[in-house]
Protein backbone atom coordinates (compact mmCIF):
# COMPACT_ATOMS: atom_id res chain seq x y z
CA UNK A 1 0.00 0.00 0.00
CA UNK A 2 1.36 3.42 -0.96
CA UNK A 3 1.84 5.67 2.09
CA UNK A 4 -0.22 8.45 0.48
CA UNK A 5 -3.28 6.24 -0.02
CA UNK A 6 -2.89 4.90 3.51
CA UNK A 7 -2.86 8.48 4.76
CA UNK A 8 -5.94 9.25 2.68
CA UNK A 9 -7.75 6.26 4.19
CA UNK A 10 -6.83 7.35 7.72
CA UNK A 11 -8.05 10.87 6.98
CA UNK A 12 -11.27 9.38 5.65
CA UNK A 13 -11.81 7.90 9.10
CA UNK A 14 -11.07 4.24 8.38
CA UNK A 15 -10.21 2.54 11.67
CA UNK A 16 -8.38 -0.31 9.92
CA UNK A 17 -6.15 2.19 8.17
CA UNK A 18 -5.22 3.83 11.48
CA UNK A 19 -4.19 0.47 12.86
CA UNK A 20 -2.29 -0.33 9.67
CA UNK A 21 -0.37 2.91 9.87
CA UNK A 22 0.42 2.24 13.51
CA UNK A 23 1.54 -1.34 12.85
CA UNK A 24 3.74 -0.23 9.96
CA UNK A 25 5.70 2.32 11.95
CA UNK A 26 5.45 1.46 15.62
CA UNK A 27 8.46 -0.85 15.87
CA UNK A 28 10.87 1.63 14.37
CA UNK A 29 9.50 4.46 16.51
CA UNK A 30 9.53 2.44 19.72
CA UNK A 31 13.05 1.11 19.10
CA UNK A 32 14.47 4.56 18.48
CA UNK A 33 12.72 6.06 21.48
CA UNK A 34 13.83 3.22 23.72
CA UNK A 35 17.42 3.69 22.54
CA UNK A 36 17.17 7.36 23.40
CA UNK A 37 15.62 7.04 26.87
CA UNK A 38 16.49 3.52 28.02
CA UNK A 39 13.32 3.11 30.03
CA UNK A 40 10.37 0.92 29.07
CA UNK A 41 7.60 3.01 30.63
CA UNK A 42 8.91 6.28 29.25
CA UNK A 43 9.46 4.72 25.83
CA UNK A 44 5.86 3.46 25.78
CA UNK A 45 4.53 6.88 26.89
CA UNK A 46 6.53 8.74 24.27
CA UNK A 47 5.57 6.26 21.55
CA UNK A 48 1.88 6.64 22.39
CA UNK A 49 2.25 10.40 22.41
CA UNK A 50 4.00 10.25 19.04
CA UNK A 51 1.12 8.37 17.41
CA UNK A 52 -1.54 10.53 19.04
CA UNK A 53 0.22 13.58 17.57
CA UNK A 54 0.64 11.79 14.26
CA UNK A 55 -3.07 11.09 13.90
CA UNK A 56 -4.00 14.58 15.09
CA UNK A 57 -1.71 16.25 12.59
CA UNK A 58 -1.96 13.86 9.68
CA UNK A 59 -4.06 16.33 7.70
CA UNK A 60 -1.02 18.60 7.69
CA UNK A 61 1.26 15.93 6.19
CA UNK A 62 2.20 17.19 2.72
CA UNK A 63 4.25 14.24 1.56
CA UNK A 64 7.35 16.42 1.23
CA UNK A 65 9.26 13.77 3.16
CA UNK A 66 8.58 10.08 3.67
CA UNK A 67 5.79 9.35 6.13
CA UNK A 68 8.24 7.37 8.29
CA UNK A 69 10.60 10.37 8.44
CA UNK A 70 7.73 12.68 9.31
CA UNK A 71 6.66 10.38 12.15
CA UNK A 72 10.27 10.09 13.32
CA UNK A 73 10.53 13.87 13.52
CA UNK A 74 7.43 13.93 15.73
CA UNK A 75 8.92 11.16 17.88
CA UNK A 76 12.17 13.06 18.39
CA UNK A 77 10.30 16.23 19.24
CA UNK A 78 8.19 14.32 21.78
CA UNK A 79 11.30 12.75 23.34
CA UNK A 80 13.24 16.01 23.55
CA UNK A 81 10.34 17.88 25.10
CA UNK A 82 9.51 15.02 27.44
CA UNK A 83 13.11 14.58 28.53
CA UNK A 84 13.46 18.26 29.32
CA UNK A 85 10.44 17.98 31.58
CA UNK A 86 11.65 14.77 33.22
CA UNK A 87 15.09 16.27 33.70
CA UNK A 88 13.59 19.26 35.49
CA UNK A 89 11.58 16.98 37.75
CA UNK A 90 14.60 14.79 38.48
CA UNK A 91 16.74 17.83 39.19
CA UNK A 92 14.25 18.88 41.83
CA UNK A 93 14.07 15.44 43.37
CA UNK A 94 17.74 14.56 43.35
CA UNK A 95 20.71 16.80 43.79
CA UNK A 96 22.41 15.62 40.61
CA UNK A 97 23.30 18.64 38.59
CA UNK A 98 24.39 16.76 35.48
CA UNK A 99 21.81 13.99 35.45
CA UNK A 100 20.92 14.57 31.79
CA UNK A 101 19.82 11.06 30.85
CA UNK A 102 16.66 9.78 32.45
CA UNK A 103 17.61 6.19 33.14
CA UNK A 104 21.28 6.20 33.92
CA UNK A 105 22.56 3.05 35.53
CA UNK A 106 25.74 3.27 37.56
CA UNK A 107 28.23 2.81 34.76
CA UNK A 108 31.45 4.09 36.30
CA UNK A 109 32.16 0.87 38.13
CA UNK A 110 31.59 -1.24 35.03
CA UNK A 111 35.00 -2.24 33.71
CA UNK A 112 34.09 -3.73 30.36
CA UNK A 113 33.83 -2.03 27.00
CA UNK A 114 30.04 -1.99 26.88
CA UNK A 115 29.82 -0.35 30.28
CA UNK A 116 32.37 2.29 29.39
CA UNK A 117 30.76 2.81 26.00
CA UNK A 118 27.36 3.32 27.61
CA UNK A 119 28.83 5.92 29.95
CA UNK A 120 30.58 7.61 27.02
CA UNK A 121 27.34 7.70 24.98
CA UNK A 122 25.51 9.26 27.91
CA UNK A 123 28.13 11.99 28.06
CA UNK A 124 27.71 12.95 24.41
CA UNK A 125 25.85 16.19 23.71
CA UNK A 126 22.18 15.42 22.96
CA UNK A 127 22.48 16.17 19.23
CA UNK A 128 25.56 13.97 18.76
CA UNK A 129 23.98 11.16 20.77
CA UNK A 130 20.79 11.25 18.72
CA UNK A 131 22.64 11.16 15.41
CA UNK A 132 24.96 8.39 16.62
CA UNK A 133 22.06 6.24 17.85
CA UNK A 134 20.00 6.84 14.74
CA UNK A 135 22.81 6.14 12.28
CA UNK A 136 25.20 3.67 13.85
CA UNK A 137 22.73 1.77 16.01
CA UNK A 138 19.31 1.99 14.35
CA UNK A 139 20.50 2.26 10.75
CA UNK A 140 18.87 5.54 9.65
CA UNK A 141 20.48 7.23 6.65
CA UNK A 142 21.88 10.74 6.89
CA UNK A 143 19.09 11.92 4.60
CA UNK A 144 16.46 10.51 6.97
CA UNK A 145 18.24 11.94 10.00
CA UNK A 146 18.53 15.34 8.36
CA UNK A 147 14.82 15.41 7.51
CA UNK A 148 13.76 14.16 10.92
CA UNK A 149 15.95 16.57 12.88
CA UNK A 150 15.49 19.50 10.52
CA UNK A 151 19.21 19.74 9.77
CA UNK A 152 21.29 19.43 6.60
CA UNK A 153 22.53 16.00 5.57
CA UNK A 154 26.09 17.33 5.87
CA UNK A 155 25.43 18.49 9.42
CA UNK A 156 24.25 15.00 10.31
CA UNK A 157 27.49 13.56 8.90
CA UNK A 158 29.58 16.10 10.77
CA UNK A 159 27.78 15.39 14.06
CA UNK A 160 28.25 11.65 13.60
CA UNK A 161 31.93 12.16 12.91
CA UNK A 162 32.32 14.26 16.06
CA UNK A 163 30.33 11.76 18.10
CA UNK A 164 32.57 8.91 16.93
CA UNK A 165 35.69 10.96 17.66
CA UNK A 166 34.51 11.64 21.20
CA UNK A 167 33.71 7.97 21.73
CA UNK A 168 37.10 6.92 20.35
CA UNK A 169 38.74 9.37 22.69
CA UNK A 170 36.87 7.94 25.66
CA UNK A 171 37.60 4.36 24.66
CA UNK A 172 41.15 4.80 23.38
CA UNK A 173 42.41 2.14 25.76
CA UNK A 174 40.54 -0.48 23.75
CA UNK A 175 42.20 0.51 20.48
CA UNK A 176 45.40 -1.31 21.30
CA UNK A 177 44.14 -4.61 22.63
CA UNK A 178 40.57 -5.52 21.71
CA UNK A 179 40.46 -3.64 18.44
CA UNK A 180 43.54 -5.33 17.09
CA UNK B 1 47.89 2.99 10.02
CA UNK B 2 46.12 5.45 12.26
CA UNK B 3 43.02 5.25 10.03
CA UNK B 4 42.99 1.46 10.29
CA UNK B 5 43.13 1.70 14.05
CA UNK B 6 40.31 4.25 14.07
CA UNK B 7 38.21 2.11 11.74
CA UNK B 8 38.70 -0.95 13.90
CA UNK B 9 37.78 0.99 17.00
CA UNK B 10 34.73 2.46 15.24
CA UNK B 11 33.60 -1.05 14.30
CA UNK B 12 34.17 -2.24 17.83
CA UNK B 13 32.16 0.68 19.18
CA UNK B 14 29.34 0.10 16.69
CA UNK B 15 29.11 -3.57 17.62
CA UNK B 16 29.12 -2.83 21.33
CA UNK B 17 26.61 0.00 20.90
CA UNK B 18 23.96 -2.47 19.72
CA UNK B 19 23.60 -3.49 23.35
CA UNK B 20 23.18 0.10 24.51
CA UNK B 21 19.58 0.49 25.70
CA UNK B 22 18.71 -2.63 23.70
CA UNK B 23 14.95 -2.39 23.16
CA UNK B 24 12.68 -5.24 24.28
CA UNK B 25 9.80 -6.47 22.10
CA UNK B 26 7.44 -3.62 21.22
CA UNK B 27 4.36 -3.69 23.46
CA UNK B 28 2.11 -3.04 20.45
CA UNK B 29 -1.27 -4.03 21.84
CA UNK B 30 -0.92 -2.20 25.14
CA UNK B 31 0.22 1.00 23.47
CA UNK B 32 -2.53 0.82 20.83
CA UNK B 33 -5.18 0.50 23.53
CA UNK B 34 -3.73 3.48 25.38
CA UNK B 35 -3.64 5.53 22.16
CA UNK B 36 -7.26 4.72 21.37
CA UNK B 37 -8.37 5.55 24.91
CA UNK B 38 -6.48 8.83 24.93
CA UNK B 39 -7.88 9.92 21.56
CA UNK B 40 -11.42 9.02 22.59
CA UNK B 41 -11.02 11.07 25.77
CA UNK B 42 -9.58 14.01 23.83
CA UNK B 43 -12.51 13.97 21.39
CA UNK B 44 -14.94 14.15 24.30
CA UNK B 45 -13.04 17.03 25.89
CA UNK B 46 -12.65 19.04 22.70
CA UNK B 47 -16.25 18.78 21.49
CA UNK B 48 -17.74 21.66 23.57
CA UNK B 49 -15.02 24.03 22.43
CA UNK B 50 -15.46 23.07 18.80
CA UNK B 51 -19.24 23.52 18.77
CA UNK B 52 -19.30 26.69 20.90
CA UNK B 53 -23.11 27.00 20.84
CA UNK B 54 -23.21 30.11 23.01
CA UNK B 55 -21.15 32.37 20.78
CA UNK B 56 -21.30 31.12 17.24
CA UNK B 57 -24.81 32.27 16.13
CA UNK B 58 -24.23 35.83 17.28
CA UNK B 59 -20.82 36.00 15.68
CA UNK B 60 -22.26 34.50 12.50
CA UNK B 61 -24.89 37.25 12.28
CA UNK B 62 -22.32 39.99 12.93
CA UNK B 63 -19.96 38.40 10.45
CA UNK B 64 -22.51 38.25 7.66
CA UNK B 65 -23.64 41.80 8.43
CA UNK B 66 -20.04 42.99 8.32
CA UNK B 67 -19.42 41.23 5.02
CA UNK B 68 -22.57 42.76 3.49
CA UNK B 69 -21.76 46.25 4.76
CA UNK B 70 -18.25 45.96 3.42
CA UNK B 71 -19.53 44.78 0.05
CA UNK B 72 -22.00 47.66 -0.26
CA UNK B 73 -19.37 50.21 0.75
CA UNK B 74 -16.87 48.89 -1.77
CA UNK B 75 -19.56 48.80 -4.46
CA UNK B 76 -20.51 52.42 -3.85
CA UNK B 77 -16.93 53.55 -3.91
CA UNK B 78 -15.92 51.57 -6.97
CA UNK B 79 -18.98 52.02 -9.28
CA UNK B 80 -19.44 55.52 -10.87
CA UNK B 81 -22.53 57.34 -9.54
CA UNK B 82 -25.49 57.57 -11.97
CA UNK B 83 -27.03 60.97 -12.32
CA UNK B 84 -30.16 59.59 -13.95
CA UNK B 85 -32.58 56.81 -13.08
CA UNK B 86 -33.46 53.82 -15.26
CA UNK B 87 -36.09 55.88 -17.12
CA UNK B 88 -33.35 58.00 -18.61
CA UNK B 89 -31.52 55.02 -20.05
CA UNK B 90 -31.79 54.35 -23.77
CA UNK B 91 -34.63 51.95 -24.53
CA UNK B 92 -32.46 49.05 -25.71
CA UNK B 93 -30.50 48.97 -22.43
CA UNK B 94 -33.52 48.71 -20.12
CA UNK B 95 -33.87 44.96 -20.56
CA UNK B 96 -30.19 44.47 -19.66
CA UNK B 97 -30.48 46.31 -16.32
CA UNK B 98 -31.52 43.29 -14.12
CA UNK B 99 -28.62 41.20 -15.45
CA UNK B 100 -26.21 44.07 -15.06
CA UNK B 101 -27.39 44.67 -11.49
CA UNK B 102 -27.04 41.00 -10.63
CA UNK B 103 -23.54 40.91 -12.11
CA UNK B 104 -22.63 44.03 -10.20
CA UNK B 105 -23.92 42.46 -6.98
CA UNK B 106 -21.84 39.35 -7.65
CA UNK B 107 -18.72 41.43 -8.16
CA UNK B 108 -19.41 43.32 -4.94
CA UNK B 109 -19.82 40.08 -3.03
CA UNK B 110 -16.63 38.64 -4.48
CA UNK B 111 -14.67 41.77 -3.66
CA UNK B 112 -16.10 41.90 -0.14
CA UNK B 113 -15.27 38.27 0.45
CA UNK B 114 -11.77 38.69 -0.91
CA UNK B 115 -11.10 41.73 1.25
CA UNK B 116 -12.47 39.99 4.35
CA UNK B 117 -10.45 36.85 3.58
CA UNK B 118 -7.22 38.77 3.00
CA UNK B 119 -7.73 40.71 6.19
CA UNK B 120 -8.39 37.52 8.13
CA UNK B 121 -5.36 35.74 6.67
CA UNK B 122 -3.20 38.73 7.59
CA UNK B 123 -4.40 38.54 11.18
CA UNK B 124 -3.78 34.79 11.36
CA UNK B 125 -0.32 35.19 9.83
CA UNK B 126 0.60 37.78 12.45
CA UNK B 127 -0.81 35.59 15.20
CA UNK B 128 1.03 32.44 14.08
CA UNK B 129 4.30 34.33 13.68
CA UNK B 130 3.98 35.58 17.23
CA UNK B 131 2.97 32.14 18.43
CA UNK B 132 5.97 30.51 16.77
CA UNK B 133 8.60 33.02 17.85
CA UNK B 134 7.70 34.21 21.34
CA UNK B 135 9.98 32.48 23.86
CA UNK B 136 7.39 32.64 26.62
CA UNK B 137 3.81 31.55 26.14
CA UNK B 138 1.21 34.20 26.87
CA UNK B 139 -2.44 33.20 26.75
CA UNK B 140 -2.79 32.45 23.08
CA UNK B 141 -5.92 30.35 23.47
CA UNK B 142 -8.50 33.16 23.58
CA UNK B 143 -7.03 34.82 20.49
CA UNK B 144 -6.90 31.46 18.72
CA UNK B 145 -10.56 30.84 19.55
CA UNK B 146 -11.59 34.16 18.02
CA UNK B 147 -9.57 33.54 14.88
CA UNK B 148 -10.91 29.99 14.73
CA UNK B 149 -14.47 31.30 14.79
CA UNK B 150 -13.74 33.75 12.00
CA UNK B 151 -12.05 31.00 9.99
CA UNK B 152 -15.13 28.82 10.31
CA UNK B 153 -17.32 31.77 9.42
CA UNK B 154 -15.47 32.20 6.16
CA UNK B 155 -15.58 28.47 5.44
CA UNK B 156 -19.30 28.38 6.22
CA UNK B 157 -20.10 31.43 4.08
CA UNK B 158 -19.60 29.36 0.85
CA UNK B 159 -18.39 32.52 -0.84
CA UNK B 160 -14.81 31.46 -0.62
CA UNK B 161 -14.82 29.26 -3.72
CA UNK B 162 -11.12 29.16 -4.61
CA UNK B 163 -10.08 25.59 -3.68
CA UNK B 164 -6.56 26.68 -2.71
CA UNK B 165 -7.89 29.29 -0.29
CA UNK B 166 -10.45 26.86 1.12
CA UNK B 167 -7.71 24.27 1.71
CA UNK B 168 -5.59 26.90 3.43
CA UNK B 169 -8.51 27.90 5.65
CA UNK B 170 -9.16 24.25 6.52
CA UNK B 171 -5.52 23.76 7.50
CA UNK B 172 -5.62 26.93 9.55
CA UNK B 173 -8.79 25.72 11.23
CA UNK B 174 -6.92 22.60 12.37
CA UNK B 175 -3.93 24.51 13.76
CA UNK B 176 -6.07 27.16 15.43
CA UNK B 177 -8.23 24.44 16.99
CA UNK B 178 -5.08 22.84 18.41
CA UNK B 179 -3.91 26.14 19.89
CA UNK B 180 -7.39 27.01 21.16
CA UNK B 181 -7.58 23.73 23.05
CA UNK B 182 -4.08 23.75 24.55
CA UNK B 183 -4.04 21.98 27.87
CA UNK B 184 -2.88 24.57 30.46
CA UNK B 185 -0.89 21.88 32.28
CA UNK B 186 1.00 20.88 29.13
CA UNK B 187 0.90 24.25 27.43
CA UNK B 188 4.62 24.76 26.79
CA UNK B 189 5.18 21.21 25.60
CA UNK B 190 2.14 21.19 23.29
CA UNK B 191 3.05 24.66 22.10
CA UNK B 192 6.47 23.37 21.00
CA UNK B 193 4.86 20.49 19.16
CA UNK B 194 2.40 22.77 17.36
CA UNK B 195 5.23 25.16 16.48
CA UNK B 196 7.19 22.19 15.07
CA UNK B 197 4.15 21.14 13.07
CA UNK B 198 3.77 24.66 11.74
CA UNK B 199 7.37 24.69 10.58
CA UNK B 200 7.01 21.33 8.86
CA UNK B 201 3.77 22.13 7.08
CA UNK B 202 5.12 25.47 5.76
CA UNK B 203 1.76 26.94 6.71
CA UNK B 204 3.15 30.40 7.36
CA UNK B 205 4.84 30.43 3.95
CA UNK B 206 1.57 29.42 2.30
CA UNK B 207 -0.20 32.13 4.26
CA UNK B 208 2.26 34.79 3.18
CA UNK B 209 1.94 33.66 -0.43
CA UNK B 210 -1.85 33.86 -0.21
CA UNK B 211 -1.88 37.41 1.14
CA UNK B 212 -1.53 40.09 -1.55
CA UNK B 213 1.14 42.71 -0.90
CA UNK B 214 -0.26 45.64 1.07
CA UNK B 215 -3.13 43.75 2.69
CA UNK B 216 -1.88 44.52 6.16
CA UNK B 217 -2.55 48.23 5.72
CA UNK B 218 -5.60 48.06 3.53
CA UNK B 219 -8.23 48.31 6.26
Amino acid sequence: MEPTSLVARVLAGEQDAERELYDTHVDRVYRLIYRMVGDGDLAADYTQDTFIRTFDRLAGFRGESALSTWITSIAISVVYNGQRKVKRLRAREVDLEYAEPVAVPQREADPDLKGKLAAAIEELPAGYRTVFLMHDVEGFTHLEIGSALGIQEGTSKAQLSRARAKLRQQLAQYAGDKAS
Amino acid sequence: MMDDREDRLDNLIRDAARDYHAPPATPRAEMWEAIQASRAAARTEVRPLVVRPARSPLRLVFGIAALLALGIAIGRLSVPARGTGPAALPEQTVAAVPEAAAAEQRVRSEVATRVATDDHLTQVETFLTEFGTRPTAPDFTAQAQDLLTDTRLLLDSKRVVDPKTRKLLEDLELVLAQIATLDPREKNRDRDLIADGLAQSHLRTRLRNAIPAGSAIRL
